[in-house]
């Protein structure tokens, strides 16, 4: 397809989709039906704002995108007055993985907190078992990581994890799956240490420049 | 007066908030304290039957809310100590029959005429919780040596912050030094490590605990209970006091012979 007529855009209210205001509605949906496909585990959950500046959508063409995004288990949401996140989100940032730009948290992120960001993500501090970080890029804790990260969430392989301690619950780059050992007698990691994929498995070891 | 507002809180049940509330409670009223303990637990109320103030209510913390009664009707005196009094909470009634902000106007309508106010929260992390910590300053969290409990202290010092209650304390329930010691029980710094919170204090596990707990008398107010004498430590703590922490090695009768001799501990 010669021409984006569908766009996932990070701003401060979270993810905003964006259509293109000339192009024929039906080949709006059928490319997000092959956006969405293409890296359809990222999507899960998630829930995104239609932007309507643009183009002004009727109430059967708001259904037909809601419908499509059912699919892929995504909620469509009108801009609201005002969204809670602890991921904030640049203003205008297109949603093509863009591994320079990245979000800083300056927090530990504890069970059940959750931060989702299609760059990379800085954690100035620990995730603690039960929290979840997922980036487009790389995931870079200055802390303890005990809870689940999934780095290239829209498929970069080349992804990797960073940790002063890493000690995930899960860890998943790309489409690759690893966790933990449930022999809990591991010696603890010394230091910090990367994780990445090599040969398809995502391998560990020490991190050291 | 302003007194201060503190809410007992822990996520998971059944790691001892009602009793750390209770033994709170009447540690301060102990020194002299005037405190009042709320039971946010509406549907599932323990606080009275844990101070044996069962059989004294008549009204409770919904009917103040709907205006049944006055407050003051609905306070219980304890029947021990003088500075302590307990609004209990509704049996018959459900945590949607009190509004956060309901209770955030209670808490600081008692906070003129008590020095404390302790709120007992329920387990969970819904409608109940929201209203136990809707008018608290200060939040204590209790938890035990188990890895479920840990973490849903976790979430909820993480849900705690989100509704702008920060620096919450620690308070280690139920831990077996032995077990610890094996290796075969999270210790004090394994817990401190995740949670990253000011400790408290530490809670021996205690059979005391529960002979006291049937029978309606909180623990700190048993001086040989080694239980009682960590609320003791706690409840000075929460005074501002600087309380070194007590070994929770069970003294041998070498170690007390040695201190006797020696002069320290």
């Amino acid at each position: 397809m010669a021409r984006d007529y569908v766009a996932f855009k990070g701003t401060k209210q979270g993810l905003v989709l964006w259509l293109d205001p000339q192009a024929e509605f039906s080949d709006i949906v059928n490319q997000l039906r092959e956006k969405l496909s293409r890296t359809k585990d990222f999507w899960q959950g998630v829930t995104v704002t239609l932007k309507e500046s643009q183009r002004k959508c009727r109430p059967e063409e708001k259904r037909q995108l809601e419908e499509v995004m059912g699919e892929f288990g995504m909620a469509l949401r009108e801009e609201p007055e005002e969204v809670v996140s602890i991921g904030k989100v640049q203003e205008d940032q297109s949603l093509m993985v863009d591994r320079d730009n990245a979000l800083i948290v300056r927090r530990t992120l504890r069970s059940g907190q959750r931060v989702h960001y299609p760059g990379s993500v800085v954690i100035l501090g620990d995730v603690n078992p039960g929290a979840e970080v997922v980036a487009g890029g790389d995931i870079i804790v200055l802390g303890a990581l005990r809870g689940v990260a999934h780095a290239g969430a829209m498929g970069e392989e080349d992804a990797v994890v960073v940790a002063f301690r890493l000690q995930p619950t899960q860890l998943r780059i790309a489409h690759f799956i690893s966790r933990a050992p449930d022999d809990a007698d591991l010696p603890e990691p010394q230091g910090p240490e990367i994780a990445q994929v090599r040969n398809n498995l995502i391998t560990i070891q020490s991190y050291s420049t | 007066m302003a007194g201060r507002v503190l809410v007992v809180t822990s996520g998971k049940g059944g790691v001892g908030k009602t009793t750390t509330t209770a033994n709170i409670g009447a540690g301060l009223a102990l020194l002299g304290r005037k405190v009042c303990l709320i039971d946010a637990d509406i549907g599932l109320r323990n606080l009275d039957v844990v101070l044996g103030l069962e059989n004294r209510i008549v009204y409770d913390l919904t009917d103040v809310v709907e205006g049944n009664c006055r407050v003051r009707q609905a306070l219980i005196k304890d029947k021990r100590t003088d500075n302590l009094y307990l609004l209990p909470a509704a049996q018959t009634k459900e945590k949607e029959a009190v509004a956060p902000e309901q209770m955030k106007a209670l808490c600081d309508e008692l906070r003129e005429d008590f020095e404390y106010v302790i709120v007992d929260c329920p387990a969970g992390i819904e409608r109940g919780f929201k209203n136990a910590i809707a008018g608290a300053d200060e939040a204590i969290i209790v938890t035990t040596p188990e890895v479920a409990a840990v973490r849903d202290a976790d979430r909820i010092i993480g849900l705690l912050e989100a509704s702008e209650l920060y620096e919450p304390r620690l308070i280690i329930n139920r831990i077996r030094p032995q077990m610890v010691r094996k290796g075969d029980m999270m210790g004090i710094e394994d817990i401190i490590e995740i949670l990253a919170i000011k400790l408290l204090g530490v809670v021996p596990d205690d059979e005391t605990i529960i002979v006291s707990t049937n029978k309606g008398e909180p623990v700190v107010m048993d001086k040989r209970s080694r239980a009682g004498q960590a609320y003791n430590n706690i409840v000075r703590r929460i005074e501002g006091l600087d309380v070194p922490f007590m070994s929770l090695e069970e003294e041998g009768l070498l170690t007390r012979l040695k201190r006797a001799l020696l002069g320290h501990s």
